[in-house]
């Protein structure tokens, strides 16, 4: 007879377990457990990783978790003297699910009390609730946080036995079992001769479990760092809170029986109650809602009907017969296949959400696979011709895969999108849909800040710390916790330091809390509640699922993900604004094709601000790329990705591109495929298409392949499709050397690649953001201004951009700015009347919008006399918010010569009542006896107050000192020779150590000219380390680099330069 | 109406190289913190001349070459202050404290209110060197500076080094040359004033009057008035003390008597100036030697002491020296010597009259001298009140300080409360335990050998994992006979006593010892 553990809880207990549900498995496994039950604390969020890895080496998985329940007093505490005596909470039932309507109960009643939590975590259900709930689950007593445990502890043996009657007329009295734990501690022991009496008076079967929080016992210190963690309190000072021992792990057969020798019947009832737990994830009943049709319709041909529509308007206009011709077959053939696969429902649906958008003018734009489908392209999901690019269908469905095809819709970030997911809520209720969640986990610098804090290290420290663990992608050798703990000078031979770096390790990866995914939404047929329960998001009026996305995947549930772009919002302004300010229409399906000035200025690489091709890395790869027209901005969007980089395609491609090398095929038969891309593979519908033609490959299969080769890899799946690739060719007459070249190439493009699809979706809006930067300046900078955060700079760089293109930028001023950055009418030099930006109100760092709103009010009722004005009008404006409105100089327009010190002289009386005595007197502000700004201190006041500057560039005030060290400017650097030793120097905007680039470090120096890029190689990046991560001004000496007008500064020599103490911005390791 | 302040720069530093002349004049730094958040605590001027500064890490900071390192020493620091004070008590018997700052847990100056000592001590300037001069009688390094308000005093002590004496009228002007922190203003007002632009004092002190309460209320107008020299706030002299102390950290540990009574003279030496200047004369001495621990598990402190009545009150240290030394060669510490403070008790004793109608209740000042005397007997931190700990720990306790315990009604014993009490051997008897298929069967201790008739167990406890103080132990109850049976006739032997014990396994040391007995 085999033990079975029914009662362990995993790391998704939320710091209340430390393993993994994966790492329980396969513990469970060597133990030669043959089943395991996973009952993490009010949720089942670890269920379907359990599932999976349960499938995956044959051990039986059940389903349960412990519900927190009023009613039956609260957990038994610690004694009141003690100083960690925290607040009680109630008890939990430990419950198991038998049937598939047991599941569904589980889900609903977890729901309905989650739903109702004001805190998160807090929230409980009424005996009632789970007597309303009990069918098909079974309840175990529980260990010190079940019910036992707390009547006994509470009110002794009768209040005991009187819970355990009320939990049998609950459940029924078969499924309810007296649960018998060991940890060696005799106070549980004594609980256990009082069970043991209990299950014998009442008659119920006891059931041994090890009430498992870790597979194995060392990861009884992970728990003890959780405890302190959730508690907030040191390992040093949390006494009793900690665990007793390490007993709580996982145990063989051989352990318990000899544990319970005196309660043989114990073990034997696990396996007997294991065999009745009939229920596993396999039958989720996950079932994608039906779309609503008119009477007589199908949703087959209501969704033909809305294609057919659709394809007329996409196609019909475009007056090319073939393309219209080849298109109508494409989609005759989706449709079959959809009608076959029974999908019509979710395209109707999303298309729903597109027809929404439109009514609501939100700007919606379907990305990834999706953009491959004619069907989508005709039913306004997407805005790229599948046809007309010829792009792939089986990357978006096929017919072999079995899956829920993917569509992600980009919608405007913030209320827009907002509006759409409220829509999605609405229209299939509130447990009809909800987000799917985000497992946050430990990462290195959220590890090394909660450990550290647990054992005791005080803040500064952890601080330094943090400040030397890189988030980036790339992780060198050095770049791992002995190095950093080295740099910030602790003893890595003293034991708790060790102790310390050694947890930080093991905490990597294990969950935190439960996030909301930035835009997946599921919706269900029926009720979403009794599938997976629903949590309440922090948003209010949002509803999150217990799973994330990849687990929602792996449970067959289909997702829609509404994402927020902010350059979506930004371009939805810049509709707004350009017709407003500029007086002509714009649309941006219209936009004029292939501009040639707007592919001038990407070539040139000018392209601060612009989405997908801003970036450092784009910037550098723009001059070799050299678009000349569309297709080549897709290249150029997906070519800056690990894919084409790991995969060593970037480089022959630009070569190509460049005529230095010739276009060759691995094999001719393939030059169809890769024409377009000179011979190098750079999408994974290139990839997916050549298996199709080199090993015959049906579409699906070729997909098949590509899911094999992707991010999930199993060696057996792979081996077998390699084998079956290889197979292909040799029919084919691939030689072997080809055939390795192409199956090198697949590996590498499975994992990181691009569909194209997606790139050109996204191309699409790059050149959308290209065309408006380049013909529209003004509304296109304060579109980007008013949708911060986005982008890779900061707002202080798009400002400094936006001026060296010779857009007058005016700085914020009660009198003029709105809280939105706004355009205004100014003369140029020549006296013509030119567009020209105001910063927003929305910049005052500190400012509230509601205060914003009220000071714009009152001044469009009539403009303000002066500071004490403002203040009489406003009441609402804070001391603080005075105060930095006057250092920032948007009171200056309040007074004849008034300057900021003036402004701030008046704002400390004025702020300050007077008293009821004086309040009606008027008082006179007399003019201050301060100083007027230095230009330092005007820089220090405009960062510290605003993030940026509308006046010179910081770098100016010490040109000619700089000049005389030889300091070249940015826009100096065209001119300087390849190979010459240069010195540059400027603010630092952006560090970046990407994945791809072996340690490297790039960073961009800003100078008032413009940008300069520096290499850092690893070495270096090694002795300046603590320079260049944290100075804000650097000097770099180097040789420089001109190739294919791509420059940059090998740096040798990396020197901090004290310009000014201005709080600028960098972007770092993104 | 004039003061003195007395500032010492450094104070840390100085209070190590007061009792360490050989280091004046070379860079030192002072460490602090448990390892491993050891950072330098304070530097002297040479060490941060060649780059030392505060905060750094110790690893950092063992990069710079030619530094002394020394630790942190509280004791020293306080009876180096105290010293300083007494320098003050030379002049005028109106000292008060100097404040201790947010960021540092040590005060570092002494005021003194010198109105009237001009006849006695001559000028200002002659008092002002004076003070100087006996400061650095007892090793000190000082600043000093004379001016008309207390507050004006400290802040010219401080911004300025050496002597400095501030004519009647003039604080504003020299005050104003120091910057606003050195006035140590409140934090907002330092930053609304630096938005203003106005760095220094005179920037502050020079704007108008009228529009500083406007903008700043009364709280501002007092710092105004301060930065240009005018300050209000009267002077809370200190009481003058009833012993002096002073303390050494020893570098490393003394096992002979000769280096021992080398660092004692020292000590001695500046008691003794100090008690020269009050005119004071050693009644009783009490010398307490910390000394090394063998076990370095135990963190227990050990000490030895002595106390010393002259026959006669005196204040030769050579004399005094030697009586020292008579007693130490009759009683010699048992272990190197780490630390040695040395507390002496002016002559002049205290009487008090005890009231009339009082209850007969422990008179508190008795209460504690008896306390001291208590503790004096049987070691430091040996007396107090055992107040149980938070931890699964057993028997882990702190030791609270001892006050009288309010009369409490006694509460009635209840059924619940009649459990069986176990009876600790202190300390647990070393023993053995033999098992059999995982299971107790023989207890040997004290040379006794018993079967175990019933146990319990194990009941299981480990804890401070992180710490190198990490235990684990395992806990049996056990029946066995009475391992120390009473004696009785030859005839009942038969029928001996059983008894319930609780042994334990020190896992991590493997070793097996018998806790107690149950009653």
């Amino acid at each position: 007879m085999k033990f079975v553990e029914l009662h362990s809880a995993s790391a998704f207990s939320f710091l209340e377990g430390a393993s993994r549900p994966e790492d329980l498995v396969s513990r469970a496994k060597e133990l030669d457990l043959p089943a395991i039950a996973l009952v993490d604390r009010d949720g089942v969020y670890g269920s379907p990783r359990l599932h999976m890895a349960a499938k995956s080496v044959g051990v039986r998985p059940h389903v349960g978790a412990e519900v927190s329940v009023e009613g039956f007093g609260n957990r038994a505490g610690l004694p009141p003297w003690m100083s960690n005596c925290f607040s009680s909470r109630p008890v939990r039932l430990p419950l198991l699910v038998e049937s598939r309507t047991g599941y569904q109960n589980l889900c609903r009643l977890m729901t309905r009390y989650k739903l109702r939590e004001k805190e998160k975590g807090t929230g409980t259900a009424t005996l009632e609730e789970v007597a309303e709930h009990a069918e098909g689950l079974v309840c175990l007593t529980g260990g010190e946080e079940g019910v036992l445990a707390a009547s006994l502890s509470n009110k002794g043996y009768d209040e005991a036995r009187k819970n355990i009657e009320k939990l049998t007329a609950v459940f029924g009295k078969k499924n309810v079992y007296v649960e018998v734990q060991r940890h060696c501690d005799p106070i549980e022991e004594r609980r256990n001769q009082a069970a043991v009496r209990l299950a014998e008076t009442l008659d119920l079967p006891l059931l041994a479990t090890n009430g498992a929080r870790y597979a194995r016992a060392p990861e009884r210190e992970i728990l003890d760092v959780f405890t302190c963690i959730r508690n907030h309190c040191k390992l040093e000072t949390a006494g009793r809170l900690l665990e007793r021992n390490d007993e709580r792990h996982l145990r063989s057969t051989e352990e318990m029986t000899q544990l319970f020798s005196d309660l043989p019947e114990a073990i034997y009832n696990t396996s007997e109650l294991s065999a009745r737990l009939g229920y596993t994830l396999a039958e989720l009943g996950y079932e994608f809602p039906r779309y609503p049709v008119p009477d007589g319709e199908t949703m087959d041909s209501f969704l033909r009907k809305r294609t057919e529509e659709g394809f007329q308007n996409r196609y019909g206009v475009k007056k090319n017969e073939d393309l219209f011709e080849r298109a109508k077959k494409q989609v005759e053939r989706e449709l079959a296949l959809i009608e076959k696969l029974k999908l019509a429902g979710y395209f109707l649906i999303v298309w729903d959400i597109i027809r929404y958008c439109c009514e609501q003018k939100i700007l919606v734009q379907g990305r990834g696979s999706a953009a491959n489908s004619a069907v989508c392209y005709s039913l306004g999901i997407t805005a790229v011709d599948p046809v007309g690019m010829e792009l792939l269908f089986e990357r978006f469905l096929s017919e072999e895969r079995g899956e829920w095809p993917d569509i992600d819709l980009d919608l405007p970030s913030g209320d827009q999108r907002e509006k759409a997911i409220q829509y999605v809520y609405q229209r299939y209720g509130q447990l009809g849909a909800a987000m799917t969640a985000n497992v946050i986990t430990y990462r290195d610098r959220s590890a090394a800040r909660e450990v550290g804090k647990a054992l005791g290290f005080d803040q500064q420290t952890l601080d330094r710390l943090s400040s030397v663990v890189n988030s980036g992608e790339w992780r060198g050798p050095s770049d791992n916790f002995e190095n950093h703990f080295q740099q910030v000078g602790f003893d890595l031979n003293h034991p708790r330091v060790r102790k310390y770096w050694e947890l930080c390790e093991r905490i990597q990866d294990l969950p935190r809390h439960l996030g909301q995914h930035s835009g997946g939404m599921v919706v269900c047929q029926g009720q979403l509640d009794s599938v997976v329960p629903l949590e309440p998001a922090t948003m209010p009026g949002r509803v999150v699922v217990q799973w994330d996305k990849d687990d929602c995947a792996d449970m067959g549930i289909v997702k829609v993900d509404l994402l927020g772009l902010g350059m979506m919002a930004a371009l939805e302004d810049c509709l707004e604004l350009i017709p407003k300010h500029y007086g002509e229409p714009i649309d941006l399906a219209q936009l004029p094709p292939d501009d040639p000035p707007v592919y001038e200025t990407l070539r040139r690489a000018d392209t601060v601000g612009m989405f997908q091709v801003e970036s450092r890395a784009q910037m550098a790869s723009l001059p070799r790329n050299a678009p000349v027209k569309f297709y080549d901005l897709v290249v150029q969007v997906a070519i800056i990705r690990p894919g084409p980089i790991v995969g060593k395609m970037m480089h022959p491609y630009m070569r190509r591109r460049q005529g230095k090398e010739a276009v060759a095929y691995a094999h001719p038969s393939l030059a169809p495929v890769l024409k377009r891309t000179l011979g190098v593979p750079l999408f994974q519908e290139q990839l997916l298409r050549m298996a199709m033609i080199a090993a015959n490959f049906t579409g699906g299969e070729a997909e098949e392949l590509r899911r094999a080769m992707g991010f999930k890899r199993s060696e057996e799946r792979m081996h077998k499709i390699e084998a079956k690739l290889r197979s292909g060719m040799t029919q084919n007459g691939f030689s072997p050397e080809t055939q390795e070249e192409i199956i090198t190439q697949i590996t590498s493009f499975a994992r990181y690649g691009f569909p194209e699809s997606h790139a050109a979706s996204f191309a699409l809006i790059a050149y959308a953001s290209a065309y408006l930067k380049f013909h529209y300046l003004a509304a296109f900078t304060a579109a980007l201004l008013n949708n911060q955060p986005m982008g890779f700079y900061s707002p202080a760089v798009l400002v400094h951009d936006a001026q060296l293109h010779g857009l007058r930028v005016k700085p914020i001023g009660v009198l003029q700015s709105e809280w939105n950055c706004t355009i205004e009418r100014s003369r140029n030099k020549e006296g013509k009347e030119v567009p020209c930006l105001r910063i927003g109100l929305h910049y005052v760092r500190g400012l509230r919008q509601s205060t914003a709103e009220k000071l714009v009010s009152e001044r469009q009722k009539y403009p303000f006399e002066g500071i004490e004005d403002l203040v009489r009008r406003v009441p609402e404006l804070q001391k603080a918010e005075l105060v930095t409105l006057s250092e920032i100089g948007a009171l200056n327009a309040l007074g004849k010569e008034l300057h900021r010190r003036t402004a701030l002289w008046q704002v400390e009386r004025a702020a300050r009542s007077a008293g009821p005595l004086l309040d009606a007197i008027p008082e006179q502000m007399e003019l201050s006896p301060l100083q007027q700004m230095t230009d330092e201190e005007r820089l220090v006041a405009d960062f510290h107050g605003s993030g940026m500057s509308t006046g010179p560039h910081p770098m100016t005030y010490c040109r000619e000192a700089l000049s005389k060290l030889q300091v070249k400017r940015a826009c100096d650097l065209p001119r300087v020779p390849d190979g010459q030793y240069t010195r540059v120097a400027g603010c630092v905007i952006a560090r970046q150590r990407p994945g791809t680039a072996k340690g490297f470090v790039f960073l961009s120096l800003e100078d008032e000219t413009g940008i300069s890029n520096v290499i850092v190689n690893p070495d270096l990046y090694e002795i300046y380390r603590v320079v260049i991560n944290r100075e804000k001004f650097l000097r770099v000496e180097g040789v420089l680099q001109n190739q294919d007008h791509t420059i940059s500064i090998k740096a040798s020599r990396v020197l901090p330069i004290s310009i000014t103490a201005a709080e600028t911005q960098s972007h770092d390791f993104h | 109406m004039a003061f003195a302040c007395l500032f010492v720069p450094d104070l840390p530093v100085q209070a190590i190289i007061r009792l360490e002349p050989e280091l004046q004049g070379k860079p030192v730094a002072i460490l602090a913190g448990a390892p491993p958040l050891t950072k330098v605590f304070a530097v002297n001027r040479e060490a941060r001349n060649l780059g030392v500064e505060t905060g750094m890490t110790k690893v950092q900071a063992e990069a710079f070459q030619g530094i002394s390192w020394r630790w942190r020493s509280p004791s020293q620091e306080a009876t180096a202050y105290a010293a300083l004070l007494d320098c003050a008590w030379t002049i005028s018997p109106r000292v008060e404290d100097g404040a201790t700052r947010e960021e540092q847990d040590f005060s570092d100056t002494a005021v003194l209110d010198i109105a009237g000592c001009e006849k006695l001590f001559g000028s200002p300037d002659k008092i002002a060197h004076d003070l100087r001069r006996v400061a650095s009688e007892v090793g000190f390094e000082t600043n000093v500076a004379v001016a008309r308000s207390p507050l004006a005093s400290v802040c010219a002590a401080q911004g300025f080094a050496g002597v400095t004496v501030i004519p009647a009228g003039e604080e504003g002007l020299r005050i104003g040359s120091l910057s606003l922190e050195a006035l140590r203003i409140p934090f907002e007002f330092v930053e609304t004033l630096k938005r203003w632009g106005k760095n220094t004092c005179a920037d502050f002190a020079g704007l108008p009057e009228i529009a500083i309460v406007e903008r700043l209320g009364q709280e501002g107008l007092h710092w105004w008035r301060l930065a240009r020299g005018a300050d209000d706030q009267p002077l809370i002299a200190k009481e003058f003390p009833s012993n002096f102390e002073e303390h050494l950290d020893l570098d490393s540990p003394v096992d002979l008597l000769e280096p021992l009574l080398f660092v004692l003279n020292r000590l001695l030496e500046q008691l003794c100036a100090r008690l020269r200047m009050h005119i004071l004369v050693i009644g009783e001495i009490k010398v307490t030697l910390t000394l090394e621990r063998n076990d370095s598990r135990n963190k227990e402190p050990l000490f030895h002491i002595r106390t010393l009545r002259p026959p006669v009150p005196a204040r030769d240290s050579k004399f005094l020296l030697k009586l020292l030394q008579l007693d130490l060669e009759k009683h010699p510490p048992s272990l190197p010597v780490t630390a040695v403070r040395m507390l002496t008790t002016p002559v002049k004793a205290r009487s008090q009259q005890l009231g009339l109608f009082l209850p007969l209740s422990p008179d508190p000042e008795r209460l504690e001298i008896t306390l001291a005397r208590i503790q004096n007997t049987v070691g430091e931190n040996r007396v107090g009140t055992p107040v149980l700990l938070d931890t699964h720990s057993p028997y882990a306790f702190r030791q609270n300080r001892f006050v009288l315990p309010e009369m409490k009604e006694k509460r009635s014993v209840t059924e619940k409360q009649t459990t069986a009490a176990l009876r600790i051997f202190r300390p647990s008897l070393p023993a053995n335990v033999e098992f059999q298929e995982g299971k107790p069967t023989f207890l040997s201790c004290e040379g006794a050998r018993r079967r175990i008739l019933a146990f319990a167990g194990p009941w299981r406890t480990k804890g401070d994992w992180w710490s190198e103080t990490a235990w684990a132990r395992d806990e049996w109850d056990i029946e066995v006979r009475t391992l120390r049976p009473k004696v009785r006739p030859e005839s009942s032997r038969e029928s001996e006593e059983t008894a319930l014990y609780r042994v334990y396994k020190d896992l991590r040391a493997k070793r097996w010892f018998v806790e107690g007995i149950y009653d």
